[in-house]
């Protein structure tokens, strides 16, 4: 069994890694901490329901405004000449954002062995997964003849023509395909070893789909040592992705010669933008969700110092960044895209733009305080700014720079219509229906992860 | 041969008894609907094809038929209309006429006026509270019948030919009084004439032999006199081909389309008792020099009439700055061939015969008059009414001296302000009849509706000059149940028993031509007809240049004072004329070169005058006079004087149809009516106006969004000097020519270009017209134009550009797909939407288009459109659209495709030859338009072409060249007398490496 022994070896050797990161568990027994973990899956409260219809309704109202959108035209939107492309993209470049921490903390954490990530993991990938499944459907209800959205598959068909390679918007389709597929299967087989738990502990129905779900999972030294090596490879495999796909998204702008995207900083500038905006979106749903579920013993503030900590690091980054595009746009000694820049801070989106500032730049800069950084409802507030900043910061930089771009005839401004506001806001519902039932069908911090974790404090005996 | 139908033009050849057979065919269901009176034909809904294909009728090929437009804007203009199964699809220029194969934008939209689904489309009689149809028979009768009970009157629009003789005649057989009328008539320029040289007449005025150019005020590049001959005369004047360019000088309170083309300004107050004072000074100044430099009796013997003038005294009454006056009285007594353009209706006031004869005069002192200024040969205009006479017969109206009222394709309800009583007299006479095939402001007061035909659908001629006519052939049957005007005038003589040689039009039009058709009359029909004009051998046998009237010498002018406050100036535009463009949405959705604003109306305000006042563009105000007041969307302009406030007319209709009622105000109301009493033409400007804010943001949509390039190289303008030192030092760069290879296909034969002289480009929204008539380009609605959403493929920005003495150049560009070589749309399709072809063109495959809009993002010169929704054309107006074109749904992506519809014809015909397309044989829709010829097309491969040749002049850029994206454009520099400011947003040669 050289396998298994190997296997043996590498799980010890990353316990012992480890060791040194883990925050303190309270002295639990493994009992506990499965019943703690799969409490909140056992009986959803009425309060569940509500709050699942209300997301529902909320997906209903953006489902009636889409089908507005594409019984009408796309003209029920406010975009127009010059500024093709307005709430959408942004919200799509948001989502898109959204979706990189959850990469992050799961991956890259493993990998640099921060034992922080253990109990906030999963939650982060989840909404990974659900936050591109948002995005996902942005470039689909922005297309105009979205009817024809097969258009841009590269299959051989009776039609011969494969899409344009040389699109900056095919290759997001491949980089967020990659991505979603990628952290899909990461997060799936995180699970495995949590769904046999459930499969463990239900009869009936649920037993039967976590059992299907839990592909016979038995906990063997055998199991143990497959997943372990998979688990690290995936993590491998996810962990350049978190760099690819927003860099991807960055050259949907970077790409074309419009002034105000054609960057060379806006791969690292976007991708240093959707790890704040991610974080910043971990502790926006980790606060109400470790308060509801009682999970106060698992996720504790020291997972939350250090998120505050990335928190502040990436928005010293995007700070950085926004000084940086002005300080390029001056050094270009380009007058359209000095005019471009002039124009952003002070023009019609001017109001867009200090937002944008003041909620990534400034409000994150209370993070440099422990306090602020202990504080929950100072950490909440301050993330619900950083999502607000980071939405108008995609929005700043797309609508600013086409509304203002070479040919001063041409210019325009452009204001959102009801129906891309019912969508954009719809996102928000269909996002949080997803993660409502996750929190209720899937354990939200990764019981397998947490019993190692117990397992080996109480080997050492604390 | 059969000799009672229309004739093809020139190169197809004639067949028509085939062609009448297929005629008949495509309008069974029509005559059907003519014969039950019920609405429209149904033609378009059903696809049958020929069981017996008519010989001349090739499908996907145009049937062209050579005819003449008398309503599109003031002058008659000949045309050659494309036919495409049995519809008029498109309008182009006759280059055997004055216009010389150009057209106006109005004169496309004729077409939009043909299929007008607001057209009355049977006769209708009006019944309690509304209109009941009637049968053409039952309606002629009762026109009769009120016709022969009593004293009638019949108002037409002034005409020549054989309709005059018709009209006059038939006033005869029925007893009635026939008074020809259009509103924005020239009652000022004959009288003025007739007082200086005794000749009523319009004059021709010689605009390409002219080397300075002075106009008073005159809008002859959109509205006054003949607009697409004059502008296209300025044009070769202006051209530096051969020599310099001739300068124009605009004296005037607010620079109009016109205006703004100029080289200086002379901000003259506005209203007549001021213009005079400016204009004549400006003619003492001549005289002055005259007399200094060359001598001679004329000049002494205008200066003693104009003796209680100083330029002093003129500068103080007019605001201009006397050294101005002085410098141009100099320049025009300097110049070879100058030329000087009276007042047209903006600039009328009660002294509107005085500034016409000073400007006659200042002609006469010049030398113009017989050179550049003819009587001879002048432009033949029906003799029409003036304003004073027309309010007399309204008077006689109200009076009961008239019982019946026939008006005939004339519009007085609308277009003359209601102080002169003319609608409420309407109101009181007993019947009134009207042929108008429109439910316009005086149709709706008639009793009957009697629809006549469209232009297009009618016979006819017209003297163009003397001894020059055209003739008007019917281009297709017709769209409603309608008649030909002449033809009811016919029937109802018939009816009153009657007899006028003739009970139809055709024939009696026929017989009025035998005597000059000689033995073989068919044969001469047809080339007449073929030809689209006729040459008479009577031809005008007049002096040029008659001497001055012993009247004129003893004229006494006055001078004017300055009036205190606003003085209101109300002005045509090139798009709705005298109100007739006001229901096509191609024109309401033009923008006006101007203000760049669509589909409503404003009220242009100087800065200064605005500023104090709080008044932003789009803000409303309140313009009153004693007369009236109206509120409509503020223009801040720096065109117009301090103390002068203007406002377009055409607008503000009560009827007339869906797309003009209620757009706009009828800033007519504004006006008390006063006539000049010498000539009596309506005093259109010069009243004292009050201007107050209303509050609220009147919506103006408009078209423009920065009015400064930013020195972007996207308007360029040069000093003359420097331009014509430039063309003399230039040397052609041949690496230019493998540049063009390279951005098409090196085994393509063609890499497609154009060229667009900026210089001779005048802002006129011709080429803008043209392009929606040939590519199905739909009109969105002012709402839509106000989110920029408008779909024009072209459009034409306006720059200014400051000089160095602090005054303003404007230079017109029309922007368009520039069909790049390295184009930035095409990498980013993802779908292949926007690919390039292997003749360089930026094609656009609309049903790969999915919509994601990137290519319009990445487009620098924004020129792409996008279908935010499904444009659908009420019924009949769809039946104009091009079957060469596709029609456009939702969701996807357009642009201009430099024609390619066009060039595969070429390409194809070019093919069946066996020889490779010629330079010049193909031709885009907006170059054929243009009165000015500013555009020109061809193969970039061929280096002797012409747009290769023009491509490569000095003046030659590439807009946004830097960005290098290789466009096909080539845009030619404006130039001006005027010295382009340092930095001013203007080019200078040699400082750039576009090339």
């Amino acid at each position: 069994m050289v396998a298994t022994s190997a296997a043996k070896r590498s799980t010890r050797n990353h316990m012992a890694t480890a060791e040194h990161e883990i925050p303190d568990l309270p002295p639990l027994t493994l009992a506990e901490a499965n019943d703690d973990i799969t409490r909140p899956i056992e009986a959803p409260p009425w309060r569940f329901w509500l709050l699942l219809s209300i997301c529902g309704l909320g997906i209903a109202a953006a489902g009636f405004a889409w089908i507005t959108q594409i019984r009408e035209g796309i003209g029920v939107t406010g975009i127009n000449n010059p500024v093709s492309w307005g709430v959408y993209i942004v919200t799509f470049v948001f989502w898109v954002g959204i979706a990189h921490s959850g990469t992050l903390i799961s991956a890259v954490l493993y990998l640099v062995r921060s034992g922080w990530r253990t109990t906030i993991n999963r939650t982060a990938e989840a909404m990974t997964i659900f936050a591109v499944m948002t995005a996902g459907l942005f470039p689909l209800i922005h297309l105009g003849r979205v009817w024809y959205f097969y258009y841009l598959i590269p299959y051989p068909s009776a039609r011969l023509i494969w899409p344009n390679f040389k699109s900056p918007l095919v290759w997001d389709m491949f980089a967020i395909g990659t991505y979603f597929t990628i952290s899909l299967v990461f997060w799936y087989l995180g699970l495995i070893p949590d769904l046999a738990v459930l499969r463990d502990k239900f009869t009936g129905v649920r037993k039967k789909v976590y059992g299907m779900l839990a592909l016979g999972w038995q906990g063997s030294v055998r199991d143990w040592a497959h997943y372990r090596r998979l688990y690290l490879y995936l993590a491998g495999i996810a962990t350049p992705l978190v760099l690819s796909v927003h860099s991807v998204v960055s050259w949907d702008f970077a790409m074309g010669i419009v002034p105000g995207w054609h960057s060379t900083i806006f791969a690292p500038y976007f991708v240093a933008g959707a790890i704040f905006s991610g974080v910043a979106m971990v502790i926006t749903l980790l606060i109400p969700l470790r308060w509801a579920f009682g999970l106060e013993r698992y996720i504790t503030k020291y997972n939350f110092d250090n998120m505050a900590k990335l928190l502040l690091l990436t928005s010293l980054i995007v700070g950085y960044a926004y000084a940086m595009e002005y300080i390029l746009a001056w050094w270009s000694a380009d007058p359209v895209e000095i005019e471009s820049f002039r124009w952003r801070a002070t023009g019609f989106y001017a109001g867009p733009f200090w937002i944008m500032v003041f909620c990534n730049v400034i409000v994150p800069m209370s993070l440099w305080f422990k306090r602020t950084r202990n504080s929950l409802a100072a950490l909440f507030v301050i993330s619900i700014f950083v999502n607000i900043g980071m939405w108008y910061e995609r929005f700043v930089i797309i609508v600013t720079s086409i509304a203002h771009e070479y040919e001063p005839g041409g210019w325009g401004v452009y204001t959102p219509s009801w129906v891309e506001l019912t969508i954009m806001i719809g996102s928000f519902f269909w996002f949080f229906f997803w993660f409502l039932l996750f929190s209720k069908t899937l354990p939200t911090i990764s019981i397998a992860e947490v019993k190692e974790h117990l397992a080996h404090q109480q080997e050492h005996g604390q | 041969m059969n000799n009672g139908d229309t004739e093809q033009n020139g190169t197809a050849p004639a067949s028509d008894t085939s062609r009448r057979h297929f005629l008949k065919v495509l309008g069974v269901a029509g005559a059907g609907a003519a014969t039950v009176s019920c609405g429209p034909p149904d033609m378009g809904d059903k696809l049958i094809p020929y069981l017996v294909p008519p010989n001349d009728i090739v499908p996907g090929t145009n049937v062209t038929y050579a005819t003449v437009l008398t309503g599109a804007g003031p002058e008659p203009l000949g045309v050659h209309a494309w036919v495409r199964d049995g519809r008029v699809i498109k309008l182009e220029g006759n280059p055997d006429y004055p216009n010389r194969g150009a057209l106006s934008a109005l004169a496309h939209s004729t077409l939009q006026d043909l299929y007008d689904p607001d057209r009355i489309p049977t006769p209708r009689e009006k019944t309690n509270g509304g209109w009941s149809d009637a049968d053409w028979d039952a309606a002629i009768k009762a026109a009769a019948a009120t016709i022969g009970s009593g004293p009638t009157l019949l108002i037409t629009p002034p005409v020549t030919g054989t309709a005059a003789t018709l009209y006059a005649a038939w006033a005869d057989a029925v007893g009635a009084d026939w008074v020809a009328w259009e509103p924005l008539g020239h009652e000022a320029m004959r009288a003025s004439n007739d007082i200086g040289f005794g000749r009523s007449e319009l004059p021709q005025y010689d605009l390409a032999a002219a080397d300075h150019v002075v106009s008073f005020g005159a809008d002859f590049m959109a509205t006054w006199l003949a607009p697409v001959e004059l502008a296209g005369g300025f044009a070769r004047a202006r051209s530096l081909e051969d020599g310099h360019p001739a300068k124009m000088t605009f004296v005037g309170p607010r620079l109009s389309l016109t205006g703004m083309n100029a080289d200086q300004w002379l901000p003259a107050r506005a209203g007549s008792e001021v213009a005079v004072a400016s204009e004549v000074a400006v003619a003492l100044a001549v005289a002055h020099e005259v007399a200094r430099r060359k001598g001679g009796g004329q000049a002494a013997r205008v200066q003693a009439m104009l003796a209680p003038f100083t330029p002093e005294a003129a500068a103080e009454s007019s605001g201009v700055d006397v050294a101005k006056i002085r410098t141009l009285g100099e320049e025009i007594a300097a110049a070879r061939a100058p030329v000087a353009l009276p007042p047209d209706v903006s600039g009328q006031g009660v002294y509107a015969t005085e500034v016409h004869l000073a400007v006659g005069l200042l002609n006469y002192v010049s030398g113009a008059i017989g050179n550049t200024v003819r009587f001879q040969g002048g432009p033949r205009r029906g003799q029409s009414a003036s304003y004073a006479e027309i309010r007399a017969v309204a008077a006689r109206m109200r009076e009961g001296d008239y019982r019946t009222v026939v008006t005939a394709g004339v519009n007085p309800a609308y277009a003359l302000p209601e102080a002169s009583g003319f609608a409420s007299a309407l109101n009181d006479v007993e019947n009134h009849v009207s042929l108008n095939p429109h439910l316009d402001e005086t149709a709706a007061k008639a009793g009957w509706l009697l629809p006549s035909h469209h232009e297009l659908e009618s016979w006819g001629d017209v003297e163009i000059k003397a001894g020059e006519f055209g003739i008007v052939q019917p281009a297709m049957q017709p769209v409603f149940n309608t008649r030909q005007r002449e033809d009811i005038l016919l029937q109802i003589a018939v009816q009153l028993g009657s007899d006028l040689g003739a009970t139809d039009y055709k024939t009696y039009l026929q017989n009025a031509w035998r005597a000059e058709a000689g033995s073989n009359f068919d044969a001469w029909w047809h080339g007449a007809l073929s030809d689209g004009a006729v040459v008479t051998s009577g031809s005008d046998q007049s002096e040029a240049a008659p001497p001055l009237t012993a009247a004129a010498a003893n004229y006494t002018f006055t001078l004017p004072s300055a009036t205190d406050g606003l003085s209101l100036i109300l002005y045509p535009t090139a798009q709705f004329f005298d109100g007739r463009g006001a229901n096509r949405s191609w024109m309401q959705e033009l923008p006006d070169a101007v203000t760049k604003a669509v589909w409503n109306s404003w009220v242009e305000i100087h800065p200064e005058t605005a500023g104090p006042l709080g008044i932003e563009t789009g803000d409303v105000v309140r313009v009153t006079t004693p007369s009236g007041s109206i509120e409509a969307p503020a223009f801040v302009y720096r065109g117009i004087r301090p103390d002068a406030i203007a406002i377009p007319l055409g607008q503000g209709h009560t009827e007339y149809g869906r797309i003009a009622a209620g757009q706009g105000v009828n800033a007519l109301q504004l006006l008390d009516g006063t006539a000049d009493p010498r000539s009596g033409a309506l005093a259109y400007a010069g009243a004292a106006a009050q201007l107050e804010t209303v509050g609220g943001r009147g919506g103006l949509a408009i078209m423009q969004g920065s009015d400064s390039d930013l020195d972007r190289s996207i308007a360029e303008l040069i000093n003359v000097d420097a331009a014509m030192e430039a063309a003399q030092a230039h040397h052609v760069d041949l690496t230019e020519l493998v540049e063009a290879a390279w951005d098409s296909d090196p085994k393509s034969p063609y890499r497609w270009g154009m060229t667009i002289d900026l210089n001779a480009c005048n802002g006129c929204g011709a080429c803008v017209t043209a392009c929606y008539s040939e590519n199905n380009i739909p009109a969105v609605g002012e709402d839509l134009c106000a989110q920029g959403r408008e779909m024009s493929w072209m459009q034409i920005m306006r720059y200014f550009e400051e000089t160095e003495d602090g005054e303003f150049q404007t230079v017109h560009v029309p922007v368009l797909c520039q069909q790049c070589g390295d184009a930035p749309c095409e990498p980013v399709c993802p779908v292949f939407a926007a690919y390039h072809t292997g003749e360089g063109l930026n094609a656009q495959v609309y049903n790969r288009c999915v919509g994601t809009r990137y290519c319009a993002n990445n487009c620098p010169y924004k020129v792409r459109r996008f279908n935010w929704y499904t444009y659908e054309d009420a019924y009949p107006l769809n039946l104009q659209l091009n079957p060469d074109v596709t029609v456009r749904s939702t969701g996807v992506m357009e642009k201009c495709t430099f024609c390619v519809q066009r060039i595969n014809r070429a390409k194809i015909d070019a093919k069946s030859d066996g020889r490779p397309v010629a330079d010049g044989e193909m031709v885009t829709a907006c170059m054929q338009s243009c009165p000015t010829q500013a555009i020109h097309f061809g193969n970039l491969k061929d280096p002797a072409s012409t747009v290769s040749r023009i491509a490569k002049g000095p003046r030659g850029y590439g807009m946004l060249g830097e960005l290098n994206t290789r466009p096909a454009i080539t845009y030619l520099k404006s130039v001006t007398y005027a010295h382009v400011a340092e930095g001013g947003h203007g080019g200078d040669l040699g400082g750039e490496a576009e090339h």
